[in-house]
């Protein structure tokens, strides 16, 4: 595969305007510098991008593109932040939210099959009035995909109890390496053979193209309390998370915001958020009206006695929806204040938070880089936001630099790289912190299983040269594996 | 043979079936052990089967083993995490061992725990869960981190310990149902669940009602005899939903026993198409079958190999499966123990070859003969 390509490639061109029309097939440098990047920092280089609306047409493409030897970068709604929708070195930008029926929701098993291109609350309003929604809840579910979701196995608030994307998808129809067409999982329970399906989701599009998903459906719950708990600072905030998990209680969601992070909300939403508190944190409890009450009462209790300053129950469902939406719109509101901002993720064992913290804004002040916190602290999933001004020279390379201190002291903690965000490019140099070279050699033998040609995503996840043993021993020098 | 590995701890083998004869059988006490076993049958070209408590080895293609691996020295407990909900064990760690340790602090894998010889490898590796799935989906959603020793002698760790992760590929998931294609299971991490304080069971007439009355209840589960609701909670949500059922209401979990009878298949259906599928078995078959999930065990004295492919038949046709989980050896040869290969074997294939080129480690037993 060619190393970098820039520019269009005509000839591939000429074949993609023959498969889809040139309306769908875009490659002005305009279009092209638009899906450059995705959320994140990192920008890339597209040769040319198309819009898909059939698993044919990605079929085909994949097939094209293979033929002209360049590579495929499949996009959903290029909400990512870790660049896996960035084409680092060219290549096809294979964008899917024209892809985006719900085709069949089936009430009966709690399942729906849809294209890769719905957009995530799409899914779960069409699901309302079968009482269901789709679990996975990122704060950018208005405008992701569910094709994101998959490939970066998100996360959400309400993972804490449900779990990431990975549980709540049952089948795929991706297209392979080949070209070819295969739906891999099913709607009934333990299908036979490897899990293909599993190791697809997570996969950050470097294994296949997802073409249509079986999704799981969870049933609405009858009863819920939301409720925002003030605490004097974070650490008390912490220790509240750690006792609740300790007492045998799995909210369905337990966040947390620091000052700086409510004060900016505050500013933009006039929620109503108790901004002179050191920490706020979101408890959501859901199931039956006796649980939910039982559940409610143990957590204000454990409050109490970690100092809380106030417990406000949200009432009525518009309490619970503006204390929802302040949480879910933190970056936007970060994107009032500073122009612009770097958006972290990393994890440690729920029982390190207090700690992890405590070094987080360390870090910042070494660096001179505003913190600024929201985020899963029942699931130990930090997010330390980063407010700064990229046209101040050097600036970004700092902040980088401070991103990968902060994934090193959770990583230090027992922790990991990455939570919900994915790997990409941002974290990729950094796998060789939490995986020994056998390790990511063994994660290169599934690339190479699905896709030994290079042709999806290439250098994404995987640090180069993570390949490099044969039978047990080191790969020598130049050989071809 | 090399002989520092630990004697074959024979008071822990005690199972239905009995390990098949081999010219060398081991029982690694380390994942080094283990490597050492792997690469020397990976050299020699020896083919490996590996051995846990022996209660689901009765899944899958037979395998003609030179060389078995029995886990169960494999047993530590390397950290317990109870204010994390996390716990790293030993793949041979037995399940009942591991479930009456949480049970002091009122935590539980959710592992299948039906046997006392039964290992965690060897539930995982064959894909099991509990019937609490219906509340709490199935293991592999809990299994976090894996080690594991490929066929050539590799030892790999992937996923990390806590409770969410993407980094990198979700290896561990892939080790779950893989029957050790994909590597021995050396050890895991695994997501706690806690306990809640009140359990009881109700007998139902109609579960199609429970499953509509009830939120998210533990279990669903139906026999020859009757329906039950499990459910599991606080004192006050157990009485609430138990009341809006109605029916008698016994305290605890009574779970019902799988008869052991010598022919067991595991019937797997979309939950919509479970009472339907219940309606087909054979006459005489003994089942439990798990409403809302879609699994129905059945056990049965007889082979019946006619009427089993009438049901797999029918069972594939509405996107199931009816796989072969135990019975006498002659039988493997008279029917596909899988029934029709899924799709996507190519790439099955390909990542197998990348953990075990030399096709030593539990070679065949996956469905199209992996
Ligand atoms: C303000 C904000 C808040 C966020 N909050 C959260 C959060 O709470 N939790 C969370 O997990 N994430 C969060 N994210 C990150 C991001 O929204 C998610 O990763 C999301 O799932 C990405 O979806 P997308 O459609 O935008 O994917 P894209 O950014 O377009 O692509 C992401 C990756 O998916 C691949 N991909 C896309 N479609 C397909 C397909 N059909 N087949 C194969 N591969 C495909 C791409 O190649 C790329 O690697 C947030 C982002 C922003 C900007």
């Amino acid at each position: 595969m060619a190393a970098t390509l820039t520019g269009s490639n005509t000839k591939l061109r000429d074949d993609l305007i023959r498969l889809l029309g040139t309306e769908r097939v875009m490659d002005s440098t305009l279009e092209r510098h638009l899906y450059a990047k995705d959320a994140g920092v990192y920008i890339g280089n597209p040769t040319v991008v198309v819009m898909i609306e059939t698993t044919e047409e990605v079929a085909q493409v994949v097939r094209a593109a293979r033929h002209h030897g360049v590579p495929i970068v499949a996009r959903g709604a290029g909400t990512g932040l870790s660049a896996g929708a960035v084409p680092e070195v060219g290549g096809v930008v294979l964008v899917t939210t024209r892809m985006n029926r719900i085709e069949e929701i089936d009430a009966e098993n709690h399942t729906a099959w849809v294209g890769p291109g719905v957009i995530n609350l799409d899914l779960s309003r069409a699901t309302t009035p079968f009482g269901m929604h789709f679990a996975p809840d990122p704060s950018s579910q208005s405008a992701c995909t569910v094709g994101g979701n998959i490939a970066c196995n998100s996360g959400g608030p309400h993972c804490l109890s449900e779990g990431s994307t990975v549980n709540h998808i049952l089948a795929l129809e991706v297209v392979t390496d080949t070209g070819d067409v295969m739906i891999v999982g099913g709607g009934a329970p333990d299908p036979i053979g490897l899990d293909l399906r599993g190791i697809l989701v997570g996969s950050e599009g470097t294994l296949g193209i997802v073409t249509r998903a079986l999704v799981k459906l969870t049933p609405n719950p009858p009863d819920v309390r939301t409720m925002a708990v003030a605490f004097p600072d974070i650490e008390d905030a912490a220790a509240t998370v750690s006792g609740i998990i300790a007492a045998g209680l799995i909210p369905a969601a337990l966040e947390m915001m620091d000052q700086l992070m409510m004060q900016a909300i505050e500013n933009w939403l006039h929620a109503g958020l108790p901004v002179e508190a050191g920490a706020l944190l979101l408890a959501e409890v859901t199931g039956v009206t006796e649980a939910v009450e039982a559940e409610a009462e143990i957590i204000t209790r454990i409050a109490h006695g970690n100092n809380a300053l106030s417990v406000q129950v949200a009432v009525s469902p518009q309490e619970r929806e503006i204390l929802w939406k302040s949480r879910k719109s933190a970056f936007g509101a970060v994107a009032q204040a500073a122009p612009d901002y770097y958006l972290h993720d990393t994890v440690v064992p729920r029982t390190r938070l207090v700690e992890a913290m405590r070094q987080v804004y360390e870090i910042g002040q070494r660096y001179q880089i505003t913190m600024m916190n929201v985020f899963h602290a029942g699931d130990g999933n930090l997010h330390p936001l980063m407010a700064f001004d990229a046209s101040e020279p050097g600036r970004l390379d700092e902040v980088k630099a401070a991103a990968d201190e902060l994934v090193e002291i959770c990583v230090e903690k027992g922790g990991v790289l990455s939570g919900e965000h994915g790997i990409g490019i941002e974290k990729r140099h950094l796998m060789p912190l939490l995986f020994t070279e056998m390790d990511l050699d063994a994660q290169a033998r599934v690339k190479e299983a699905f896709d030994a040609g290079g042709v999806f995503n290439p250098g994404k996840v995987l640090p180069e040269g993570s390949r490099c043993f044969d039978f047990g021993r080191p790969v020598p020098e130049g050989a071809w594996v | 043979m090399n002989t520092r590995f630990s004697a074959i701890p024979s008071a822990d083998i005690s199972a239905d079936r009995a390990i098949p004869p081999a010219e060398v059988v081991l029982a690694p006490t380390t994942l080094e052990e283990a490597s050492q076993a792997l690469r020397i049958a990976t050299e020699q070209r020896m083919k490996v089967l590996i051995w846990g408590g022996g209660n689901h080895q009765g899944y899958g293609h037979r395998v003609h083993p030179d060389m078995v691996l029995i886990t169960t020295s494999l047993n530590r407990i390397e950290v317990w995490e109870p204010e994390d909900l996390t716990i790293v064990a030993e793949a041979g760690t037995r399940i009942s061992q591991l479930e009456e340790m949480l049970a002091e602090k009122r935590q539980t894998t959710l592992l299948p725990n039906p046997s006392p010889t039964g290992t965690i490898g060897g539930a995982l590796a064959a894909g099991l869960s509990s019937y609490k799935r219906f509340r709490y989906g199935p293991s592999r959603d809990r299994v976090l981190e894996t080690k594991v020793v490929t066929g050539d002698g590799r030892i790999v760790r992937s996923g990390g310990r806590v409770v969410k992760n993407v980094t990198g590929y979700d290896i561990p998931r892939l080790m779950v149902g893989a029957l050790g294609r994909m590597g021995l299971i050396g050890s895991v991490c695994l997501k706690l669940i806690p306990t809640p304080a009140a359990a009881v069971t109700v007998e139902v007439d109609d579960p199609a009602v429970a499953l509509a009355t009830l939120y998210r209840p533990l279990a669903v589960l139906s026999t020859p005899s009757g329906h039950s609701a499990f459910l599991w909670g606080t004192q006050a949500e157990v009485e609430s939903q138990a009341g809006r059922l109605g029916g008698e209401v016994l305290s605890g979990h009574a779970w019902p026993p799988m008869p052991s009878r010598p022919v067991a298949w595991s019937l797997r259906l979309p939950p919509s198409q479970l009472s339907e599928g219940l309606e087909r078995l054979p006459e005489g078959w003994d089942y439990v079958a798990q409403q809302g999930v879609g699994i129905t065990e059945c056990t049965a004295d007889q082979v019946e190999i006619g009427a089993a492919k009438e049901l797999r038949g029918w069972a594939e046709s509405v996107g199931g499966a009816l796989v072969l989980t135990n019975g006498p050896e002659t039988l493997y040869e008279r029917i596909d123990p899988w029934g029709t290969p899924p799709a996507g074997l190519d790439y099955q294939r390909k990542l197998v070859a990348g953990f075990d080129p030399y096709r030593v480690l539990n070679s065949g037993r996956l469905p199209g003969g992996i």
